[in-house]
């Protein structure tokens, strides 16, 4: 939950009482980086994408990357209506979000006292006399639904009607600035003179700013957009005089010719997707620069480092890793349950390429669903089978394993053995003894762990021996 | 401080957490660094495959999703479509460019707009139907058009060998 608040996506909505929203803020999002519309610009080919993003894609193939056709950077239009969307989207998400999420929660704890809460509702709305059609009409729907057939003929399920989440009274209109409520004919004069008060809900004004009030009632006009920077002829240039050219830009001049196209390329992205931004948003150079500087970091001359830093504190890994923990789990345990039918029906100490292993497929199913395995693929396993958590009671096997894959890699084979192989029982029986020792690292807690590389490829090997001990508890 | 790239694999690590899609399951390996993941995928029903659980590591580029991941299988996988080093070779892991497989058609291959869900099921679904006209293991290729039991019979047991069996 917690993770949610912090790593904003259309997913948050899937759990609310507006399941619908989750589509809907999809749509509001770059395909290419996931985040929503920033300096949002339309292809010739009709797609839109952040300005940035699309500009780099432009840079790296010249196609869009949602339909394949080529794209030039120089016929990139803004998408001012998308802008707008996404930005008025964004200012009420967050209260949108939490009303959703009480409704969604008060739904379900308490659904007798909601309803009565609605029959409340509906009896006040018989008091008020100003009744638009659109009123009548939802309380008229929302009576068919529950109450049953009286108002049948009333009942008309007009989703345009429903769509009407911001009720007006007949007549009465709201100042855009203010978001005050007054008769219609008012509006045009009011916001004439609108201050932008009560509360400062004037969407326009998003920057604290110092000048009075009074001069922001209306909109300044737009400022034109600072030219876009043009491509150069890489090939035509040396490397000294396209040195000279990124002085000339301002920006840093280091490094092989390769890093200072690189970088040129990256400034006209960062420099001209500014461009596209409305004036309210648009940034400095000198933020701009800091864009750079932080491509430089993570893509350009200095990125050898490993970065992915912040997520530790935007992050709840422990959460993550244990919800990722019991989906390998769950897989595991499954395959390990099919192994477990096989080897049922298959005598011991055979060899895999065995030509008569053939027809053992079949078996295989059959046992797997006379016994209560459930197939992998149809059901998750039972929560009370013994082997849904195979990696509970062998957690010590890791340290075996880790030997065989340091074995296998200090031999840099391409291929570590992950065969266990098909020793005596007295073998099995002293591995599993030492398996029931401690285990920390992997499934229990991939992040902890350096690399989940071993109980990656190490742990599907050593389900067998605990099949077999299993089995033998049974 | 993080680069667009770690920010959408972090996305996508989150979508496919909350969401996973049947038989797979993927993340990265550790917390610190969002580039490497490893994934499993389970055999596709009806296939010789099946029965199986696949690891394997994703390594992204930094400058992903402009360029597709590198997706290499950590046990044996005996198919027409994967290099003997385990190393996957189908058409979404081709960035539009670079056509090493001439018949792809362009709309098949990597674009920033494709993503880690959309390969691991297009692997698994490789794993169900290779496709071997431009193989990557030109033996398994041969043997998988020309002697199919025998093909079947390696790939289950590279299924039990990986279970341990
Ligand atoms: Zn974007
Ligand atoms: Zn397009
Ligand atoms: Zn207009």
């Amino acid at each position: 939950m917690e993770l949610s608040h912090d790593l904003p996506d259309s997913t948050d909505w899937i759990d609310t009482s507006l399941p619908a929203f989750e589509p809907l803020e999809a749509a509001l999002r770059c395909e290419v980086c996931k985040e929503f519309y920033n300096n949002p610009v339309i292809t010739s080919c009709s797609h839109t994408f952040c300005s940035l993003c699309i500009r780099r894609c432009i840079g790296a193939d010249g196609k869009c990357p949602a339909c394949k056709s080529a794209c030039q950077a120089d016929k990139l239009m803004p998408n001012i209506a998308v802008r707008e969307v996404v930005t008025k989207f964004q200012e009420a998400r967050s209260k949108a979000l939490e009303l959703a999420r009480k409704d969604k929660e008060d739904s379900e704890t308490s659904v007798g006292a909601r309803k009565r809460k609605v029959e409340e509702a509906e009896l006040d709305e018989e008091e008020p006399v100003r009744q638009t059609r659109a009123r009548q009409t939802r309380r008229s729907a929302r009576r068919g639904e529950t109450a049953g057939t009286d108002d049948a003929p009333f009942v008309i399920l007009d989703s345009e009607e429903e769509k009407d989440g911001d009720y007006l009274p007949e007549g009465m209109a709201k100042c855009p600035i203010c978001q005050e409520l007054m008769k219609a004919h008012l509006v045009f004069d009011h916001v004439n003179t609108c201050t932008g008060e009560p509360g400062d809900r004037s969407t326009r004004s998003r920057k604290p700013s110092s000048f009075p009030t009074a001069l922001q009632t209306r909109p300044k006009e737009p400022t034109p957009p600072t030219s876009r920077l043009s491509g150069l002829n890489y090939a035509m240039l040396t490397e000294s005089a396209l040195k000279k050219k990124l002085r000339d830009l301002g920006i840093p001049s280091t490094g092989s010719k390769a890093l200072l196209i690189r970088r040129h390329q990256e400034w006209l992205n960062i420099y001209n997707s500014n461009c596209d931004a409305s004036d309210a948003v648009r940034k400095s150079k000198r933020e701009l620069l800091r864009e750079l500087d932080e491509w430089e970091r993570t893509q350009g001359g200095n990125a050898n480092t490993k970065e992915s830093y912040v997520m530790k504190k935007d992050f709840d890994g422990q959460g993550h890793a244990m919800a990722h923990k019991s989906q390998f789990d769950d897989l595991i345990a499954n395959a390990r349950k099919r192994a477990k039918a096989v080897q049922k029906s298959e005598p011991e100490g055979k060899t895999t390429r065995e030509p008569n292993q053939e027809p053992q497929q079949q078996p295989h199913v059959d046992q797997s669903t006379t016994t209560q395995a459930p197939h992998p693929s149809t059901a998750p396993p039972p929560a009370d089978a013994p082997a849904a958590r195979p990696y509970e009671h062998n957690e010590s096997a890791l340290s075996t394993i880790k030997a065989k894959v340091d074995e296998a890699n200090r031999t840099d084979s391409a291929f570590p053995s992950l065969s266990c192989e098909k020793s005596s029982s007295n073998d099995r029986a002293a591995k599993e003894a030492e398996m029931s020792e401690e285990t920390t690292l992997g499934f229990q807690d991939p992040f902890r762990s350096p690399s989940r590389k071993v109980p990656m490829f190490a742990l599907p090997a050593e389900p067998v021996c605990d099949v077999d001990s299993s089995t033998a508890i049974q | 401080m993080t680069s667009s790239a770690s920010k959408r694999l972090f996305k996508e690590y989150k979508g496919l957490s909350s969401d996973p899609p049947e038989g797979i399951t993927a993340g990265p390996v550790t917390e610190d660094d969002m580039f490497l993941w490893e994934a499993l995928i389970q055999g596709p029903e009806g296939t010789p495959f099946e029965g199986g659980v696949f690891p394997a590591e994703l390594k992204f580029p930094k400058d992903y999703p402009l360029a597709p991941p590198k997706m290499k299988f950590l046990v044996d996988v005996w198919h027409p479509n994967v290099y003997p080093n385990g190393e996957v070779c189908i058409s979404i892991l081709h960035p539009p460019g670079d056509d090493p497989m001439h018949y792809e058609q362009a709309s098949e291959r990597w674009s920033p707009i494709q993503s880690v869900e959309k390969i691991l099921i297009s692997v698994m679904s490789m794993l169900a139907e290779p496709n071997d006209e431009s193989p990557a293991n030109v033996d398994a290729a041969r043997m998988w058009r020309e002697k199919r039991d025998e093909y079947e019979r390696i790939v289950r047991g590279n299924v039990k060998k990986s279970l341990g069996l």
